[in-house]
């Protein structure tokens, strides 16, 4: 075969391999992108032709709005307390869980459970589980401790806590799992050899099964985060954001204001200012955190 | 097969011209999608009952109906309609929130569809029109008022309900006393919250500038701040349910109406569909006689008539579909006398569009909101639906951060003024 | 230093306190994850009348309505099948094209390669949530909204960075001999993928599938910016719309979620190996 018939048919093998996936990709998520940045120039509320031209006016408005504020730190309340909380509590149970013990396979397939709901489902049930005087607070009450009962959905202090218990409960299993796995998958030998030393099983788990689990808690860290930022569908459907927007994020922001209030101009704006923090973390998580793992890639994989 | 089908083809032909000869219409079949805000009965049943009493009359239109949760049907309206395909027959409450929707090029012109019959309608009609054309007929107009149990009045020592802002205050104490809650609020959607600081600036501001500056959607006139810090007093003496922010005001029994139906609260400020919600929220309809209605109570130094009232109304609209006619028609029966008294005997509706059907109603409690409908000095839409569109969301939002201790006395107007 | 004597096993304490710590913390978990799915199942056996008198009693007596209302309504089924289409609709192609794009970046050398490959990554950090009014607006512009095909699309798209991700580093592993010896027996590259590598790729393959499969079956945001009609709603949609619509009817509510989690479940069981493995096996590496 000739030099350059090789190349075309190479050409064309790349093009049927890789042009739809391309294509799709860029048409269908940078396409958009790149109209959003066009249309947030605008007042605009979706209707006809866009004619009212105000520049930067938008992105102004939005982050001087207080309501973006809280609905940014909100969003990073949700992703600080995962870190926080549910990541220490997963390696914990992982730790926990790992050793040996009868009927570890079902108990895996129950803490995934609630990984495997929707999370308008888990909304819709933890909504009617939240009312006063509904499923959690009678339970409260038959074990005694009615005292803590508290207005999960309706005190304006509370609401973002209780979403947080609503994720936790349905996000830790997931982390289980995966950091079991991540347990299962770092030698055995090394922490036995660390006991034959004579070091006692806190010192283990402290300077050789969580080094070992370092790649693994940071991809962890990555999927909490960012699904923090995109939280919606629970928060919409238990609270619409509220009440009188407490329980705002940036996702509901969005929403609400784009949609709900006819200002599709507003809305393109507030789109690529989420975009534009999202891909901030990215990056910079990215550089930092996981450098270490494969070049480009979120994770670890043999060389191409 | 195609041999087969030739041979049939000339049987058919024959058929075809036997049926135009024996004048028989094979009208097409059409079928409407209408959205309606009656997620409960009785009214959902009473729409149902409607379309299907028009298909009888007419047997080539069918009309399918969805019911929306109030709440989420603004915004999914407002996704239809800027889609290829809105639904044929849509809940609308005029004034302007029907202006946005224009805008959307696919709100159908019916004023050559209801001349004939727009006059039974009334002056109600009046804020389904746009620019002296009919974009939508109502077919119930709303007053907001206090809808009061009369026994936990009775418990609480309170021999009549309030009239003055003072009495209001009193009363309040006295039914904290007894630990019964004296006022049910739905926080939670916004738009009760907003009723009473529309309802303060209704007492406070004067009727022309009050009209001039909502219609501008800008806030100058001081009485507008002085609402806000009215009301601002008002929530400082603490008459509402424990968690008000979070309460919805319809959505199942521990929403505000199913407070009060239910006996949990004392009173709710709340429009006249009230009935109808607060009796499906409670299998037990005894309650229904000892509910009773006051109007809003006069505040003192306003300059406002006292007996002026905030209101509205619910209809449709029809959009651009092919059928916009053939849904005006079935406008038209939906504001017939017939269905409207229908609508008025379940107590779904309180003021009915057509005069003549109110005289069905059996409630006092109904007839005294009629009356007083009628004898009101006039009626102010909403503000949220008075104000351009955005705006009145921001207004309902500042006055749900006001009921959540945000804001001080000039936040409502900040807010819409900012929002232009 | 060598020792003579085989390295032994420690052997443990005769009893390990951390043993019945360990069973707690089971139990303990066990509960918490699945008490609320209880409550919701049994709530479904109850009349309302039960649930407001007591809200986390038993069932008393079993009341079979509510189940046997949803099951004989046609919400429900539409609501399935709907999701059923959109899911299945979704899976396909993800897993077509994100193989083959896998394929083309990984046994492939030219330039721009990895261009292209960062291009994917980028969009693993540009979620669906973020992206969706402007999707939106763009579905709206290509008349694609009130079709199925205006979730699928959008969602097979927003898929294909992890799919790409996952599989590009699973096919450079295999061997680069196998594709030698294929080649020398007269095959294509194409049929060298078709025929050999895409039946090598099955575990990883199942993996991006279920992934995206569950990721499209539990999507709320798209479908309920996309669908105004209620017979198009997919399943996490229609629960929600049910719940708003029939809110007095908790006993309803209740038993409509329950029979919505079903599907998910069953699928899990059966699939619950591949799910946590490919997960964790992305991770590892």
């Amino acid at each position: 075969m000739s030099r350059r018939r090789f190349d075309l048919r190479k050409t064309a093998e790349l093009t049927l391999l890789i042009g739809p996936s391309l294509g799709l990709f860029v048409l269908f998520v940078f396409v958009p992108l790149i109209t959003a940045g066009y249309y947030s120039l605008f007042n605009w509320n979706g209707f006809g032709p866009l004619t009212k031209f105000v520049g930067l006016t938008n992105y102004l408005k939005i982050l001087g709005d207080p309501l973006f504020q809280k609905g940014i730190s909100n969003s990073l309340f949700i992703a600080t307390l995962s870190v926080l909380i549910q990541l220490p509590l997963s390696i914990a149970l992982a730790l926990l869980l790992n050793g040996k013990m009868r009927g570890r396979s079902v108990l895996r397939l129950l803490v995934f459970t609630p990984y495997v709901l929707s999370e308008a489902i888990t909304a819709v049930v933890w909504l009617i589980l939240l009312q006063p005087d509904g499923g959690l607070d009678a339970l409260l009450r038959a074990m005694g401790l009615g005292s803590l009962i508290q207005l999960w959905l309706g005190d304006p202090n509370m609401v973002m806590w209780t979403l947080f218990g609503v994720c936790t409960w349905k996000y830790i299993g997931f982390g289980i799992i995966l950091f079991l796995a991540g347990l299962q998958g770092s030698p055995e030998e090394i922490r036995e050899a660390a006991m034959t030393d004579g070091a006692n099983r806190w010192q283990v788990t402290w300077y050789i099964t969580l080094p070992l689990l370092a790649p693994t808690i940071r991809i962890w860290i990555f999927l909490s985060v960012i699904g923090s930022l995109q939280l919606f569908d629970l928060v919409w459907i238990m609270t619409r954001a509220g009440p009188a927007g407490a329980s705002t994020t940036m996702a509901t922001y969005l929403i609400d204001r784009g949609f709900t209030r006819y200002a599709l101009g507003y809305g393109s704006a507030v789109a690529i200012v989420l975009f534009i923090l999202c891909f901030a973390f990215a990056l910079v998580y990215q550089r930092y955190a996981l450098r270490r793992d494969n070049e480009g890639a979120v994770t670890r994989g043999a060389e191409a | 097969m195609a041999l087969t089908l030739r041979k049939l083809l000339p049987a058919l032909a024959l058929i075809g011209a036997a049926a135009v000869m024996t004048g028989q219409a094979f009208a097409d079949p059409v079928t409407l999608q209408m959205w309606t805000n009656a997620t409960n009965d009785p009214l959902k049943g009473i729409f149902q009952g409607a379309a299907d009493a028009y298909h009888a009359a007419h047997p080539d239109v069918t009309i399918q109906i969805t019911p929306i949760q109030n709440e989420s049907i603004g915004q999914k309206i407002q996704l239809a309609l800027a889609s290829d395909s809105p639904p044929d027959i849509f809940f609308n409450q005029g004034a302007a929130l029907l202006a946005t929707q224009m805008e959307s090029g696919k709100v159908a012109d019916i004023t050559e569809f209801t001349k004939s019959w727009i006059g039974d309608v009334g002056a109600a009609a009046g804020n389904w029109a746009y620019d002296g054309k009919q974009y939508g007929i109502p077919y119930t107009m709303h007053v907001v008022g206090f809808w009061y149990r009369k026994d936990l009045f009775e418990q609480a020592g309170i021999s009549a309900p309030p009239t003055t802002m003072k009495e209001l205050d009193d009363d309040i104490g006295k039914l904290k006393a007894k630990s019964i809650v004296p006022i049910a609020v739905g926080g939670k959607d916004r738009w009760p919250d907003a009723f009473y600081y529309d309802i303060f600036a209704l007492r406070l501001c004067g009727e022309e500038s009050m009209k001039a500056e909502l219609k501008a959607g800008k806030l100058q006139d001081k009485c507008f701040t002085d609402a806000g810090q009215v009301q601002l007093d008002f929530l400082k003496s603490e008459p509402f349910q424990p968690g008000f922010n979070g309460t919805s005001a319809q959505q199942g029994p521990g929403s505000s109406a199913g407070m009060v139906a239910n006996g949990k609260a004392a009173m709710e400020l709340m429009g006249t569909w009230n009935m109808g919600v607060m009796q499906s929220l409670n299998d037990d309809k005894s309650f229904v006689d000892k509910i009773g209605w006051f109007p809003f109570p006069a505040v003192e130094g306003g300059k406002g008539d006292p007996t002026a009232a905030l209101g509205g109304g619910d209809g449709f609209s029809c959009t651009t579909n092919a059928h916009a006619e053939i849904c005006a028609d079935f406008l038209h029966f939906l504001s017939s006398k017939d269905v409207q008294t229908q609508m008025v005997k379940a107590n779904s509706i309180t003021i009915p569009v057509v005069a003549a059907a109110a005289d069905a109603i059996e409630l006092p409690v109904l007839k005294q909101v009629v009356d007083f409908n009628s004898k009101a000095a006039y009626v102010q839409t909403y503000f949220d639906l008075a104000l351009p569109f955005g705006v009145g969301q921001a207004l309902d939002d500042a006055a749900a951060n006001m009921f959540a201790g945000q804001g001080g006395a000039s936040a409502v107007v900040d807010a819409v003024n900012s929002a232009g | 230093m060598s020792t003579l004597a085989p390295p032994r096993r420690i052997p443990g304490p005769l009893f390990d306190p951390i043993v019945p710590v360990r069973y707690l913390a089971a139990i303990l978990i066990v509960g918490v994850t699945l008490l609320p799915i209880l409550l919701v199942v049994l709530g479904g056996f109850r009349t309302n009348g039960q649930l407001n008198t007591d809200p986390v009693g038993l069932p008393n007596p079993w009341v079979m309505d509510n189940y046997i209302k949803v099951i004989t309504g046609d919400l429900f089924w539409r609501f399935l099948f709907n999701s059923v289409v959109i899911a299945v609709g979704t899976t396909i192609p993800t897993v077509l094209l994100g193989a083959m794009a896998g394929y083309g970046l990984s046994r492939y050398s030219f330039r721009g390669r990895e261009a292209i490959y960062s291009l994917f990554t980028i969009g693993l950090l540009f979620p669906l949530g973020v992206a969706v009014l402007p999707v939106y607006l763009q579905l709206r512009q290509l008349h694609l909204l009130e079709s199925p095909l205006g979730v699928i699309v959008p969602q097979v798209a927003f898929a294909l960075p992890i799919t790409v991700i996952v599989l590009r580093p699973f096919m450079a592993a295999i061997p680069r001999e196998l594709q030698e010896a294929a080649e020398i027996d007269g095959a294509s590259r194409l049929g060298f993928f078709w025929r050999i590598l895409l039946p090598l790729s099955r575990p990883a393959l199942i993996t991006v599938g279920v992934l995206a499969f569950v990721t499209s079956w539990n999507g709320y945001l798209l479908p309920l910016l996309v669908f105004n009609d209620q017979n198009n709603f997919t399943l996490p949609l229609g629960v929600a719309a049910f719940q708003t619509q029939y809110a007095r009817d908790t006993a309803a509510v209740l038993a409509f979620t329950t029979l919505s989690i079903i599907p998910a479940l069953v699928f899990f069981m059966f699939l619950e190996r591949r799910i946590v493995g490919g997960l964790t096996g992305s991770v590892k590496g």
